[in-house]
């Protein structure tokens, strides 16, 4: 039996051995069809992440279907060229990244790449996108090690969509200027009473990504927040039971969830339903999705969201038509709404085109040059100067972020969103729930 | 919440989670003991059990805990089909071809459920969904009570089938000895099937009562809990049924354990220490015996 045990580990290490050497290294040729811009686009469309994914790739369709409509992009010799989008599964896997990532370079010989979502799978294969040189709009993962990272070259990736730094640092903030307050009038106690703040969290780089940032703005800011229980957990996890009892035994007044949708309803609708855990829950932006509301029920009652697109509620402001007029077209073309990371999709393919635009021509340098140099307006999600641009340093972009809270529709079935911070976005105030219990340090 | 009452809780959490795994372990030590085949794609059963106990849910409205059984019963049918087609070509021509079949079988079960079902994450509300019990300083969910209720009542009736049936004994006496079976006139091709779908009932009332606890599911669910359940019958002893109990309930017991007191990285991590401790101490497994 024990020979049969070791024989069987034999092969799988084998298995999973074969597996990882499937990168093929190889000299790129320019692209040769004449009026087409050949883009690639990264997106899980099999495996855990494929309802996110479906959906990024569904709207770079949408995108490039009404770029098209527009005449497509004009090069410098006055040219009209179409967008021809190719599609790479990364399987939600790194293995997965890394075969879809080479393939569209190797094979489809794309122009330019837009998508990705989990990090880990993303900066997987961004030791190919640097050897390849091919300009890349990560419109999903949201490490910041994606442009952070130092043992490669970077320079040809640029990251639109918000860090786990920057959701992290705005959440800490909101917690300390809104719910704080809110929860010391509550318990009639003195403003200087500390906040007991819990973390359960992906342990990932994203999870992680977000312990760190809360951290670090609170002893950056010195606030006046202490962290009574940080709590890790296994990506995928189902059963979080156990992290959870941990968490209500250190008396939190508010938790921070750094999860996937998939982990952040089961969380939440756990710690309310069985656990006894009334506080406040609040979750980071990919959580704003469709499937979300529908897994959470009436457990998401009172729950708070950090945001920069929804598909229930848009900021007072001049975003809120393009966002309707976004929604609205994918609706028509795929009888279903998109999700935040559909939205940066979407807009990473109206930056591919406008930086083709604006370097006249696909030579990878130069459209690289280009989007260095990008100043275009916001198309769908606010934006910091209303502007989309890329940081001289790390090349990020930089979103006008808010805060919703979420309330139970008992005719739907499902909570709904109403924006509660910052006062400019802002459409309801927020309000903690009758059943909500503050902690003690008791 | 006071120390006793945390430890408790983590306790009765152990409890649940031991549960399923009981169920899905038995299972699989079912199939091992009679047939000695390996099967990885033992967690696509309970997949397989989970949405057809789901898409009956979704469809009629009846009370899940009831739908079990047709589940069930529709798993003895598909692992019959799966043991005739599949297993039994292959019976005695090797371990890799039963490894590599397997691992195929995973795939194909996968992509068919997720071209059936999509593998969007989906739920299933129990209608017992925030009842809950006290039960001395613990405010227990009813429907853990009656997943423990019906994990116990299952096995029982395992145990009786058995030992008390005519097919029972003949199982039992495939799994102590194949060939002596045949030599007195047992059909062990026959019992080959009827464990196979044994295995694979048991499988799906894991899963049955996995999404009944309110946890969510997609295609992909069966592949961490498969690995566990291995775990758990060489922890356990190949073949045996009473090892495959303690081995789930020490398994769900030491995972939530770990996860308290050393965090939640440590949950799956810790099944494998405890099994390397057992392994070499105990070669054959808590209950396993020599030669097997």
């Amino acid at each position: 039996m024990k020979y049969s045990v070791l024989f069987i580990a034999s092969i799988l290490i084998a298995a999973v051995f074969i597996a990882g050497c499937t990168q093929q290294p190889a000299t790129q040729q320019p692209s040769t069809t004449q009026g087409v811009i050949k883009i690639g686009v990264i997106a899980s469309l099999t495996g855990p992440a494929s309802n996110v994914g479906t959906n990024m790739w569904q709207s770079a369709q949408v995108a490039a279907d009404k770029i098209n409509a527009d005449g497509g992009v004009t090069l410098k010799d006055g040219s009209k060229a179409q967008l021809k989008l190719i599609v790479g599964d990364d399987e939600s896997t790194q293995q997965g990244g890394q075969k879809a990532a080479t393939k569209l370079i190797t094979d489809d010989k794309v122009d330019i790449l837009v998508g990705g979502y989990s990090s880990a799978v993303t900066s997987a294969y961004e030791q190919t996108i640097a050897e390849y040189k091919v300009p890349y709009i990560v419109t999903g993962a949201s490490s910041p090690i994606i442009t952070h990272r130092t043992d490669i070259d970077t320079s040809y990736i640029f990251h639109h969509c918000p860090t786990t730094d920057t959701y992290g640092q705005y959440t800490t903030m909101f917690i300390d200027q809104v719910i704080r307050p809110a929860v010391n009038k509550k318990l009639g106690a003195p403003a200087d009473r500390p906040f007991r703040l819990a973390l359960l969290y992906q342990d990932t780089a994203f999870g992680k990504g977000i312990q760190t940032a809360v951290n670090d703005t609170i002893t950056k800011n010195n606030l006046n927040i202490i962290l009574v229980s940080q709590q890790s957990f296994r990506m995928g996890e189902s059963d979080f039971r156990t992290p959870l009892t941990a968490i209500k035994a250190a008396n939190p007044d508010a938790v921070y969830l750094g999860a996937f949708p998939n982990e952040g309803a089961p969380i939440i609708t756990q710690a309310r339903r069985d656990i006894g855990l009334n506080t406040i829950f609040l979750n980071a932006e990919n959580n704003d999705n469709a499937q979300f509301y529908k897994d959470i029920g009436q457990y998401g009652e009172g729950a708070v969201i950090e945001s920069r697109y929804s598909p229930y509620i848009a900021p007072v402001g001049a975003v809120a038509d393009a966002q309707n007029a976004f929604k609205q077209s994918y609706f028509a073309r795929f009888g279903t709404y998109p999700d935040m990371m559909g939205a940066s999709t979407y807009e990473g393919i109206f930056i591919a085109a406008k930086a083709i635009e604006n370097a006249g021509i696909t030579d990878k340098q130069a459209v690289r040059q280009a989007l260095v140099t990008l100043k275009m307006p916001e198309i769908v999600e606010a934006m910091k100067d209303k502007t989309i641009s890329f940081s001289p340093d790390f090349r990020e972009s930089t979103f006008d972020l808010w805060m919703e809270q979420l309330s139970y529709n008992a005719t739907l079935g499902e909570t709904r969103p109403v924006i509660v911070w910052p006062d400019n976005l802002k459409t309801a105030n927020f309000i903690l729930p009758s059943w909500y219990v503050a902690g003690s340090s008791s | 919440m006071d120390n006793l009452g945390v430890f408790l809780q983590i306790i009765f959490w152990g409890l649940y989670a031991g549960c399923i795994y009981i169920l899905l372990a038995t299972g699989l030590n079912l199939i091992f003991g009679v047939m000695k085949i390996v099967n990885f794609a033992h967690g696509e059963f309970l997949m397989i059990g989970a949405y057809i106990t789901a898409t009956i849910f979704f469809l009629t409205g009846i009370n899940p805990y009831l739908i079990i059984l047709l589940s069930m019963l529709a798993l003895i049918g598909i692992g019959a089909l799966v043991e005739r087609i599949c297993f039994r070509p292959i019976l005695g021509t090797g371990k890799l071809n039963e490894i590599f079949l397997s691992i195929g079988l995973i795939y194909i079960f996968q992509n068919g459920a997720a071209l059936i079902w999509t593998d969007n994450w989906q739920s299933v509300k129990s209608p017992y969904d925030g009842i809950t019990l006290p039960i001395g300083s613990l405010n227990v969910p009813l429907d853990y009570i009656l997943i423990m209720v019906f994990t116990a009542a299952i096995i029982c009736g395992l145990y009786l089938f058995l030992k008390k049936t005519r097919t029972g004994m003949q199982m039992r006496a495939t799994s102590q000895n194949r060939k002596g079976a045949m030599l007195v006139g047992i059909d062990v091709e026959r019992i080959d099937v009827i464990s196979f779908g044994l295995g694979c009932a048991l499988a799906a009332a894991a899963g049955t009562l996995w999404i009944v606890s309110g946890q969510i599911f997609n295609p992909y669910m069966g592949s961490i809990p498969a690995v566990k359940a291995f775990a758990i019958i060489i922890l356990g002893g190949l073949g045996s049924i009473p090892g495959a109990i303690i081995g789930g309930l020490l398994m769900g017991l030491a995972e939530n354990g770990a996860a308290f007191l050393l965090g939640g990285i440590w949950k799956d991590a810790i099944s494998f220490v405890i099994l390397i401790i057992v392994l070499v101490v105990r070669p054959t497994g808590l209950f396993g015996e020599k030669g097997e």
